[in-house]
Protein backbone atom coordinates (compact mmCIF):
# COMPACT_ATOMS: atom_id res chain seq x y z
CA UNK A 1 0.00 0.00 0.00
CA UNK A 2 1.64 3.43 -0.80
CA UNK A 3 0.91 5.97 1.82
CA UNK A 4 -1.58 8.62 1.36
CA UNK A 5 -0.04 12.30 0.36
CA UNK A 6 -3.43 14.16 0.88
CA UNK A 7 -5.97 13.45 3.45
CA UNK A 8 -9.08 15.31 4.46
CA UNK A 9 -10.46 14.42 8.01
CA UNK A 10 -14.07 16.26 8.05
CA UNK A 11 -13.21 19.01 6.96
CA UNK A 12 -15.09 22.20 7.07
CA UNK A 13 -14.39 25.20 5.56
CA UNK A 14 -16.75 28.45 6.44
CA UNK A 15 -16.39 31.84 4.07
CA UNK A 16 -16.53 35.33 6.20
CA UNK A 17 -18.48 37.48 4.66
CA UNK A 18 -19.95 40.71 5.15
CA UNK A 19 -23.70 40.34 4.23
CA UNK A 20 -23.62 43.37 1.27
CA UNK A 21 -25.82 46.55 1.74
CA UNK A 22 -26.17 49.35 -0.07
CA UNK A 23 -23.02 51.90 0.06
CA UNK A 24 -22.92 54.38 2.67
CA UNK A 25 -23.31 57.37 -0.07
CA UNK A 26 -26.64 56.01 -1.32
CA UNK A 27 -28.41 55.71 1.87
CA UNK A 28 -27.10 58.87 3.85
CA UNK A 29 -30.07 60.72 2.13
CA UNK A 30 -32.58 58.92 4.31
CA UNK A 31 -31.41 58.53 7.62
CA UNK A 32 -34.15 55.89 8.80
CA UNK A 33 -32.08 53.32 5.95
CA UNK A 34 -28.89 54.55 7.27
CA UNK A 35 -29.57 53.42 10.71
CA UNK A 36 -31.79 50.09 9.95
CA UNK A 37 -28.95 48.80 8.35
CA UNK A 38 -26.61 48.72 11.22
CA UNK A 39 -28.23 45.67 12.64
CA UNK A 40 -27.09 43.34 10.03
CA UNK A 41 -23.70 44.23 9.36
CA UNK A 42 -23.02 41.38 11.19
CA UNK A 43 -20.39 38.62 9.71
CA UNK A 44 -22.25 35.87 8.40
CA UNK A 45 -20.94 32.43 7.79
CA UNK A 46 -20.98 30.53 4.77
CA UNK A 47 -20.08 27.20 4.89
CA UNK A 48 -18.40 26.56 1.49
CA UNK A 49 -17.29 22.92 2.43
CA UNK A 50 -19.17 20.28 4.60
CA UNK A 51 -17.91 17.58 6.40
CA UNK A 52 -15.49 16.78 3.50
CA UNK A 53 -12.91 13.26 4.18
CA UNK A 54 -10.90 11.74 1.78
CA UNK A 55 -7.33 10.31 1.42
CA UNK A 56 -5.30 10.31 -2.16
CA UNK A 57 -2.55 8.34 -2.49
CA UNK A 58 0.33 8.45 -5.38
CA UNK A 59 -0.71 7.58 -8.98
CA UNK A 60 -4.44 8.94 -8.28
CA UNK A 61 -5.70 11.30 -10.97
CA UNK A 62 -8.93 12.90 -9.75
CA UNK A 63 -11.43 14.77 -11.26
CA UNK A 64 -13.67 17.42 -9.42
CA UNK A 65 -17.56 17.62 -10.90
CA UNK A 66 -19.88 19.91 -9.39
CA UNK A 67 -22.30 22.96 -10.74
CA UNK A 68 -20.70 26.41 -10.29
CA UNK A 69 -20.10 27.11 -6.73
CA UNK A 70 -20.29 23.44 -5.52
CA UNK A 71 -17.11 24.23 -3.65
CA UNK A 72 -14.27 22.78 -6.46
CA UNK A 73 -12.22 25.42 -6.22
CA UNK A 74 -12.57 26.32 -2.45
CA UNK A 75 -11.41 22.56 -1.93
CA UNK A 76 -8.84 23.20 -4.52
CA UNK A 77 -7.32 26.55 -2.41
CA UNK A 78 -7.68 24.94 0.68
CA UNK A 79 -5.37 22.20 -0.40
CA UNK A 80 -2.99 24.57 -1.71
CA UNK A 81 -2.81 26.44 1.50
CA UNK A 82 -4.79 29.34 0.55
CA UNK A 83 -7.72 29.16 2.62
CA UNK A 84 -8.02 28.22 6.19
CA UNK A 85 -10.28 25.49 7.81
CA UNK A 86 -12.46 26.18 10.24
CA UNK A 87 -12.85 22.27 11.59
CA UNK A 88 -11.74 18.96 10.54
CA UNK A 89 -8.35 17.80 9.72
CA UNK A 90 -5.86 18.59 6.35
CA UNK A 91 -3.13 17.30 5.29
CA UNK A 92 -0.42 17.15 2.40
CA UNK A 93 2.44 15.93 1.66
CA UNK A 94 4.62 17.15 -1.33
CA UNK A 95 5.16 20.34 -3.49
CA UNK A 96 2.09 21.69 -4.48
CA UNK A 97 1.79 23.58 -7.84
CA UNK A 98 -1.37 25.46 -8.67
CA UNK A 99 -2.33 26.35 -12.07
CA UNK A 100 -5.30 29.16 -11.75
CA UNK A 101 -4.80 32.46 -12.88
CA UNK A 102 -1.29 31.98 -15.50
CA UNK A 103 -0.54 35.39 -16.14
CA UNK A 104 -0.78 36.24 -12.98
CA UNK A 105 2.88 38.15 -12.05
CA UNK A 106 2.86 39.54 -15.63
CA UNK A 107 4.20 43.08 -15.79
CA UNK A 108 2.66 44.74 -19.51
CA UNK A 109 6.00 47.17 -19.57
CA UNK A 110 8.08 44.11 -19.25
CA UNK A 111 9.60 42.20 -22.41
CA UNK A 112 8.37 38.38 -22.45
CA UNK A 113 11.83 37.29 -21.46
CA UNK A 114 11.49 39.49 -18.53
CA UNK A 115 8.31 38.26 -17.70
CA UNK A 116 9.37 34.47 -17.83
CA UNK A 117 11.52 35.51 -14.81
CA UNK A 118 8.58 37.66 -12.90
CA UNK A 119 6.58 34.72 -12.93
CA UNK A 120 8.73 32.48 -11.83
CA UNK A 121 9.60 34.38 -9.05
CA UNK A 122 6.36 34.52 -8.06
CA UNK A 123 5.73 31.08 -7.99
CA UNK A 124 8.71 30.74 -5.70
CA UNK A 125 11.36 29.67 -7.83
CA UNK A 126 14.97 31.38 -7.80
CA UNK A 127 16.74 33.60 -10.62
CA UNK A 128 19.23 30.57 -11.43
CA UNK A 129 16.11 28.18 -11.33
CA UNK A 130 14.14 30.31 -13.91
CA UNK A 131 17.30 30.85 -16.49
CA UNK A 132 17.93 26.82 -16.72
CA UNK A 133 14.11 26.70 -17.92
CA UNK A 134 14.45 30.23 -19.87
CA UNK A 135 15.08 28.54 -23.03
CA UNK A 136 12.85 26.09 -23.07
CA UNK A 137 9.77 28.11 -22.02
CA UNK A 138 10.77 30.13 -24.91
CA UNK A 139 11.34 27.79 -27.20
CA UNK A 140 7.75 26.45 -26.67
CA UNK A 141 5.85 29.65 -26.53
CA UNK A 142 7.42 30.13 -29.88
CA UNK A 143 6.77 33.90 -30.35
CA UNK A 144 9.91 34.88 -32.58
CA UNK A 145 11.29 38.17 -31.88
CA UNK A 146 7.94 39.24 -29.66
CA UNK A 147 9.92 37.56 -26.75
CA UNK A 148 12.19 40.70 -26.45
CA UNK A 149 9.43 42.82 -27.25
CA UNK A 150 7.11 44.73 -24.22
CA UNK A 151 4.30 42.18 -23.77
CA UNK A 152 1.68 45.08 -24.18
CA UNK A 153 2.56 44.70 -28.04
CA UNK A 154 1.28 41.29 -27.48
CA UNK A 155 -2.19 39.62 -28.96
CA UNK A 156 -4.41 38.10 -26.19
CA UNK A 157 -3.45 34.82 -27.54
CA UNK A 158 0.27 35.51 -27.29
CA UNK A 159 0.17 36.22 -23.93
CA UNK A 160 -1.52 33.31 -23.21
CA UNK A 161 0.64 30.79 -24.85
CA UNK A 162 3.87 32.60 -23.15
CA UNK A 163 1.57 32.31 -19.53
CA UNK A 164 1.27 28.85 -20.36
CA UNK A 165 4.51 27.95 -21.49
CA UNK A 166 6.15 29.44 -18.30
CA UNK A 167 3.50 28.08 -15.65
CA UNK A 168 3.88 24.56 -17.01
CA UNK A 169 7.70 24.34 -16.85
CA UNK A 170 7.75 24.32 -13.43
CA UNK A 171 6.37 20.41 -12.11
CA UNK A 172 5.49 19.59 -8.78
CA UNK A 173 4.42 16.21 -6.70
CA UNK A 174 0.67 17.80 -6.42
CA UNK A 175 -0.81 19.25 -9.42
CA UNK A 176 -4.17 21.29 -8.72
CA UNK A 177 -5.27 22.20 -12.29
CA UNK A 178 -8.42 24.54 -12.10
CA UNK A 179 -10.57 24.84 -15.52
CA UNK A 180 -7.26 24.75 -17.70
CA UNK A 181 -9.27 25.59 -21.30
CA UNK A 182 -7.99 25.72 -25.10
CA UNK A 183 -4.76 28.19 -25.41
CA UNK A 184 -3.91 29.57 -28.34
CA UNK A 185 -4.76 28.87 -31.97
CA UNK A 186 -5.12 24.80 -33.72
CA UNK A 187 -1.52 24.01 -33.84
CA UNK A 188 -0.70 25.42 -30.13
CA UNK A 189 -3.26 23.69 -28.65
CA UNK A 190 -1.84 20.50 -29.43
CA UNK A 191 0.78 21.01 -28.20
CA UNK A 192 0.04 22.42 -24.97
CA UNK A 193 -2.45 19.10 -24.52
CA UNK A 194 0.79 16.93 -25.02
CA UNK A 195 2.97 19.14 -21.96
CA UNK A 196 -0.30 19.29 -20.12
CA UNK A 197 -0.03 15.25 -20.05
CA UNK A 198 3.48 15.17 -19.56
CA UNK A 199 2.92 17.80 -16.03
CA UNK A 200 0.18 15.22 -15.35
CA UNK A 201 2.36 12.26 -16.14
CA UNK A 202 4.92 13.72 -13.74
CA UNK A 203 2.97 14.51 -11.10
CA UNK A 204 2.44 12.11 -8.32
CA UNK A 205 -1.04 13.29 -7.67
CA UNK A 206 -3.33 15.56 -9.90
CA UNK A 207 -6.43 16.94 -8.67
CA UNK A 208 -8.31 18.68 -12.16
CA UNK A 209 -11.53 20.79 -11.94
CA UNK A 210 -13.37 20.89 -14.83
CA UNK A 211 -16.84 21.09 -16.64
CA UNK A 212 -15.37 18.61 -19.63
CA UNK A 213 -16.59 15.40 -19.29
CA UNK A 214 -13.94 14.11 -22.05
CA UNK A 215 -10.99 15.67 -20.42
CA UNK A 216 -11.97 14.40 -16.87
CA UNK A 217 -12.55 10.62 -18.92
CA UNK A 218 -9.47 11.18 -20.61
CA UNK A 219 -6.90 11.95 -17.37
CA UNK A 220 -8.99 10.74 -14.54
CA UNK A 221 -8.82 7.48 -12.65
CA UNK A 222 -11.15 8.58 -10.01
CA UNK A 223 -13.82 11.48 -9.55
CA UNK A 224 -15.39 13.22 -6.42
CA UNK A 225 -18.69 14.91 -7.13
CA UNK A 226 -19.10 17.84 -5.08
CA UNK A 227 -22.77 19.78 -4.16
CA UNK A 228 -23.08 22.40 -1.94
CA UNK A 229 -19.57 21.72 -0.02
CA UNK A 230 -20.63 18.40 0.26
CA UNK A 231 -18.82 15.03 -0.97
CA UNK A 232 -21.69 13.33 -2.38
CA UNK A 233 -19.95 10.55 -4.90
CA UNK A 234 -16.34 9.58 -4.61
CA UNK A 235 -14.67 6.92 -6.76
CA UNK A 236 -15.34 5.28 -9.90
CA UNK A 237 -15.34 7.75 -13.32
CA UNK A 238 -17.95 6.41 -15.01
CA UNK A 239 -20.34 6.52 -12.47
CA UNK A 240 -18.74 9.23 -11.16
CA UNK A 241 -20.17 11.19 -14.09
CA UNK A 242 -23.58 9.44 -13.84
CA UNK A 243 -23.99 10.60 -10.47
CA UNK A 244 -23.04 14.27 -11.81
CA UNK A 245 -25.17 14.45 -14.42
CA UNK A 246 -27.80 13.30 -12.52
CA UNK A 247 -27.42 15.97 -9.81
CA UNK A 248 -27.60 18.38 -12.73
CA UNK A 249 -30.91 16.88 -13.57
CA UNK A 250 -29.69 15.45 -16.52
CA UNK A 251 -30.37 12.25 -18.00
CA UNK A 252 -26.79 10.31 -18.43
CA UNK A 253 -26.73 9.55 -22.46
CA UNK B 1 9.94 32.01 13.53
CA UNK B 2 8.82 29.96 10.35
CA UNK B 3 7.61 32.54 9.60
CA UNK B 4 10.92 34.94 9.11
CA UNK B 5 12.07 32.01 7.61
CA UNK B 6 9.26 31.84 4.81
CA UNK B 7 9.61 35.50 4.21
CA UNK B 8 13.13 34.60 3.45
CA UNK B 9 12.46 32.22 1.00
CA UNK B 10 10.15 34.29 -0.98
CA UNK B 11 12.97 37.17 -0.82
CA UNK B 12 13.55 37.18 -4.90
CA UNK B 13 9.42 37.58 -4.92
CA UNK B 14 9.06 40.89 -3.01
CA UNK B 15 13.15 42.20 -4.30
CA UNK B 16 11.11 41.91 -7.56
CA UNK B 17 8.09 43.75 -6.22
CA UNK B 18 10.26 46.60 -4.64
CA UNK B 19 11.98 47.24 -8.06
CA UNK B 20 9.18 46.75 -10.43
CA UNK B 21 7.42 49.38 -8.25
CA UNK B 22 10.62 51.38 -8.34
CA UNK B 23 10.49 51.08 -12.14
CA UNK B 24 6.86 52.49 -12.80
CA UNK B 25 6.96 55.10 -10.31
CA UNK B 26 9.06 56.89 -12.49
CA UNK B 27 8.48 55.43 -16.01
CA UNK B 28 7.99 57.40 -19.13
CA UNK B 29 8.52 60.74 -17.17
CA UNK B 30 11.60 62.81 -18.75
CA UNK B 31 13.00 63.37 -15.87
CA UNK B 32 12.37 59.96 -14.04
CA UNK B 33 14.27 59.71 -10.43
CA UNK B 34 15.35 63.12 -10.76
CA UNK B 35 11.56 64.69 -9.27
CA UNK B 36 12.21 62.96 -6.61
CA UNK B 37 15.12 64.85 -5.70
CA UNK B 38 13.48 67.68 -7.28
CA UNK B 39 9.79 67.84 -5.52
CA UNK B 40 10.78 67.78 -1.89
CA UNK B 41 13.09 70.75 -2.87
CA UNK B 42 10.63 72.74 -4.47
CA UNK B 43 8.33 72.01 -1.52
CA UNK B 44 11.05 73.33 0.89
CA UNK B 45 11.64 76.38 -0.97
CA UNK B 46 7.91 77.30 -0.69
CA UNK B 47 7.72 76.57 2.74
CA UNK B 48 10.66 77.92 4.12
CA UNK B 49 10.02 81.70 2.34
CA UNK B 50 6.32 81.44 3.95
CA UNK B 51 7.28 80.32 7.50
CA UNK B 52 10.94 82.01 7.63
CA UNK B 53 8.91 85.63 7.56
CA UNK B 54 6.22 84.04 9.69
CA UNK B 55 8.15 82.96 12.54
CA UNK B 56 11.38 84.91 11.63
CA UNK B 57 13.75 82.72 11.56
CA UNK B 58 16.88 82.50 9.34
CA UNK B 59 16.18 81.04 5.94
CA UNK B 60 19.48 79.64 5.68
CA UNK B 61 19.37 76.76 8.70
CA UNK B 62 15.18 76.85 8.51
CA UNK B 63 15.03 75.51 5.11
CA UNK B 64 17.44 72.53 5.65
CA UNK B 65 15.53 71.93 8.46
CA UNK B 66 12.25 71.93 7.17
CA UNK B 67 13.65 69.30 3.86
CA UNK B 68 14.79 66.82 6.70
CA UNK B 69 10.85 67.09 8.44
CA UNK B 70 9.57 66.85 4.57
CA UNK B 71 11.96 63.70 3.44
CA UNK B 72 11.23 62.21 7.00
CA UNK B 73 7.57 62.96 7.09
CA UNK B 74 6.88 61.77 3.57
CA UNK B 75 8.60 58.14 4.40
CA UNK B 76 6.22 57.70 7.33
CA UNK B 77 2.55 59.08 5.85
CA UNK B 78 3.24 56.95 2.65
CA UNK B 79 4.66 53.83 4.71
CA UNK B 80 1.80 54.33 6.28
CA UNK B 81 -1.09 55.36 4.26
CA UNK B 82 0.05 52.92 1.67
CA UNK B 83 1.14 50.14 3.86
CA UNK B 84 -2.85 50.35 5.20
CA UNK B 85 -3.69 49.47 1.50
CA UNK B 86 -1.00 46.89 1.05
CA UNK B 87 -3.14 43.43 1.62
CA UNK B 88 -5.64 45.09 -0.94
CA UNK B 89 -3.25 46.24 -3.62
CA UNK B 90 -1.64 42.52 -3.35
CA UNK B 91 -5.49 40.81 -4.03
CA UNK B 92 -4.71 38.93 -7.00
CA UNK B 93 -1.42 37.66 -5.46
CA UNK B 94 -2.53 37.09 -2.13
CA UNK B 95 -5.71 34.69 -3.62
CA UNK B 96 -3.03 32.40 -5.27
CA UNK B 97 -0.27 32.52 -3.94
CA UNK B 98 0.88 31.06 -0.59
CA UNK B 99 3.60 33.53 0.86
CA UNK B 100 3.35 35.06 4.35
CA UNK B 101 1.34 38.17 4.01
CA UNK B 102 4.32 40.59 5.92
CA UNK B 103 6.00 40.55 2.58
CA UNK B 104 3.84 42.75 0.90
CA UNK B 105 3.99 45.83 4.00
CA UNK B 106 7.39 45.25 3.41
CA UNK B 107 7.69 45.49 -0.30
CA UNK B 108 5.78 49.24 1.06
CA UNK B 109 8.34 50.66 3.54
CA UNK B 110 10.92 49.31 1.41
CA UNK B 111 9.71 51.38 -1.47
CA UNK B 112 9.46 54.42 0.44
CA UNK B 113 12.85 53.45 1.66
CA UNK B 114 14.46 53.68 -1.68
CA UNK B 115 12.46 57.08 -2.62
CA UNK B 116 13.45 58.51 0.92
CA UNK B 117 17.43 57.94 0.28
CA UNK B 118 16.84 59.29 -3.45
CA UNK B 119 15.11 62.32 -1.59
CA UNK B 120 18.34 62.88 0.80
CA UNK B 121 20.24 63.33 -1.94
CA UNK B 122 19.24 67.20 -2.37
CA UNK B 123 19.71 67.39 1.61
CA UNK B 124 23.31 66.13 1.57
CA UNK B 125 24.22 68.55 -1.08
CA UNK B 126 22.55 71.46 0.47
CA UNK B 127 24.41 70.73 3.94
CA UNK B 128 27.86 69.90 2.41
CA UNK B 129 28.12 72.82 0.25
CA UNK B 130 26.39 75.55 3.10
CA UNK B 131 27.50 74.12 6.51
CA UNK B 132 30.57 71.80 5.65
CA UNK B 133 31.37 72.53 9.40
CA UNK B 134 29.04 69.79 10.47
CA UNK B 135 30.49 66.79 8.09
CA UNK B 136 32.10 64.50 10.60
CA UNK B 137 32.32 61.30 12.18
CA UNK B 138 29.06 61.79 13.13
CA UNK B 139 27.46 61.05 9.77
CA UNK B 140 28.77 57.50 10.05
CA UNK B 141 25.41 56.70 12.70
CA UNK B 142 23.10 58.04 9.19
CA UNK B 143 24.16 54.62 7.56
CA UNK B 144 21.84 52.66 9.75
CA UNK B 145 19.39 55.24 9.56
CA UNK B 146 17.44 53.93 7.08
CA UNK B 147 17.66 50.62 8.55
CA UNK B 148 16.24 51.50 11.32
CA UNK B 149 13.34 53.23 9.80
CA UNK B 150 12.63 50.53 8.04
CA UNK B 151 12.16 48.38 10.78
CA UNK B 152 9.54 50.27 13.19
CA UNK B 153 7.78 51.43 9.44
CA UNK B 154 7.51 47.85 8.74
CA UNK B 155 5.39 46.36 11.91
CA UNK B 156 3.22 49.08 11.98
CA UNK B 157 2.55 48.75 8.12
CA UNK B 158 1.37 45.55 8.99
CA UNK B 159 -0.48 46.15 11.28
CA UNK B 160 -2.42 48.65 9.20
CA UNK B 161 -2.21 46.36 6.79
CA UNK B 162 -4.67 43.73 8.73
CA UNK B 163 -6.86 46.00 9.84
CA UNK B 164 -7.17 48.00 6.58
CA UNK B 165 -8.56 44.97 4.76
CA UNK B 166 -10.53 43.88 7.11
CA UNK B 167 -11.99 48.00 7.69
CA UNK B 168 -12.12 49.98 4.92
CA UNK B 169 -12.69 53.02 6.23
CA UNK B 170 -9.35 53.04 7.27
CA UNK B 171 -7.70 54.65 4.84
CA UNK B 172 -10.15 57.61 5.28
CA UNK B 173 -9.28 57.58 9.43
CA UNK B 174 -6.01 57.52 8.71
CA UNK B 175 -5.61 60.78 6.61
CA UNK B 176 -7.44 62.78 9.15
CA UNK B 177 -5.13 60.50 12.21
CA UNK B 178 -1.85 61.82 9.89
CA UNK B 179 -2.72 65.25 9.50
CA UNK B 180 -3.40 65.24 13.66
CA UNK B 181 -0.21 63.59 14.13
CA UNK B 182 1.83 66.12 11.82
CA UNK B 183 0.10 69.34 13.87
CA UNK B 184 1.74 67.45 16.98
CA UNK B 185 5.16 67.11 15.28
CA UNK B 186 8.40 68.94 14.85
CA UNK B 187 8.11 68.24 11.18
CA UNK B 188 8.32 71.59 9.43
CA UNK B 189 8.13 74.02 12.97
CA UNK B 190 10.87 74.45 15.13
CA UNK B 191 11.62 72.79 18.17
CA UNK B 192 12.23 75.94 20.07
CA UNK B 193 8.18 76.77 19.25
CA UNK B 194 6.82 73.95 21.04
CA UNK B 195 9.32 74.31 23.53
CA UNK B 196 8.52 78.16 24.18
CA UNK B 197 4.77 77.17 24.52
CA UNK B 198 5.19 74.77 27.08
CA UNK B 199 4.33 71.97 24.63
CA UNK B 200 7.96 70.04 25.28
CA UNK B 201 6.08 66.65 25.87
CA UNK B 202 4.52 66.58 22.94
CA UNK B 203 8.31 66.44 21.50
CA UNK B 204 9.98 64.12 24.22
CA UNK B 205 6.99 61.41 23.86
CA UNK B 206 6.45 61.49 20.74
CA UNK B 207 8.92 58.48 18.58
CA UNK B 208 8.71 61.03 15.08
CA UNK B 209 10.65 63.90 17.08
CA UNK B 210 12.86 60.85 18.01
CA UNK B 211 13.23 59.56 14.57
CA UNK B 212 14.11 63.14 13.12
CA UNK B 213 16.48 63.71 15.34
CA UNK B 214 18.56 60.72 13.85
CA UNK B 215 18.68 62.63 10.85
CA UNK B 216 18.79 66.16 12.33
CA UNK B 217 21.67 65.65 14.98
CA UNK B 218 24.65 64.31 13.02
CA UNK B 219 22.85 66.55 9.38
CA UNK B 220 22.15 70.02 10.85
CA UNK B 221 24.17 69.80 13.95
CA UNK B 222 27.16 67.68 13.81
CA UNK B 223 26.63 65.82 17.05
CA UNK B 224 25.67 62.60 17.69
CA UNK B 225 21.72 61.50 18.65
CA UNK B 226 21.27 60.97 21.53
CA UNK B 227 20.22 57.46 23.71
CA UNK B 228 16.87 58.44 24.35
CA UNK B 229 16.85 59.19 21.22
CA UNK B 230 17.45 55.53 19.72
CA UNK B 231 15.29 54.00 23.36
CA UNK B 232 12.48 55.44 21.98
CA UNK B 233 12.62 54.34 18.58
CA UNK B 234 13.63 50.88 20.02
CA UNK B 235 10.42 51.16 22.06
CA UNK B 236 8.20 51.97 18.97
CA UNK B 237 9.83 48.79 17.57
CA UNK B 238 8.94 46.65 20.36
CA UNK B 239 5.23 47.97 20.82
CA UNK B 240 4.82 47.67 17.09
CA UNK B 241 6.21 44.35 16.63
CA UNK B 242 4.45 42.69 19.31
CA UNK B 243 1.32 44.05 18.43
CA UNK B 244 1.67 42.60 15.04
CA UNK B 245 2.59 39.17 15.91
CA UNK B 246 -0.06 39.02 18.31
CA UNK B 247 -2.62 40.73 15.47
CA UNK B 248 -1.17 38.42 12.97
CA UNK B 249 -1.50 35.65 14.65
CA UNK B 250 -5.48 35.68 14.84
CA UNK B 251 -5.76 37.23 11.79
CA UNK B 252 -3.21 36.35 8.96
CA UNK B 253 -4.66 33.37 7.54
CA UNK B 254 -8.06 35.01 7.28
CA UNK B 255 -7.23 37.75 5.55
CA UNK B 256 -8.13 35.91 1.99
CA UNK B 257 -11.77 36.05 2.79
CA UNK B 258 -11.88 40.31 2.80
CA UNK B 259 -9.99 40.44 -0.27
Amino acid sequence: MSISLISLENVNLDYLRKPSRPAASKSIWSFSSFFAKRNVSRLSKNRALNNVSFDVSEGERIGLLGHNGAGKTTLLKAMADLYPIAEGKLSVNGVVRSLFDLSLGFEPDATGRENIMYRGLLLGQTPAQMMALEKEIVDFADLGDFIDYPINTYSAGMQVRLAFAVSTSISGDILLLDEVVGVGDAAFIDRAVSRIKSLIDSAKVVFLASHDLLTIRSVCNRVIVLDKGVVIYDGDVEDGIVCYLKSQGLASE
Amino acid sequence: MGYIKKIWSARFFWRHLVSSDLRSKWRRSALGVLWGVIQPLGLTLLIAFVFGRVFGADIRTYAPYILSGIIVWEFITASISAGSMAFIQADQYIKQCNHPLAIYSLRTVLLNSYVMIVASMSLFLWIVIEFPQNFGLTWLSLLVVPIIYLVMLWPMATILAYAGTRFRDLQHVLGIVLQAIWFMSPVYLEERLFRSANLAPLLDHNPIYHMLELVRAPLLRGSFPTLTNYAYCLGFFIVALLLSILIGRRVERKIIFYL
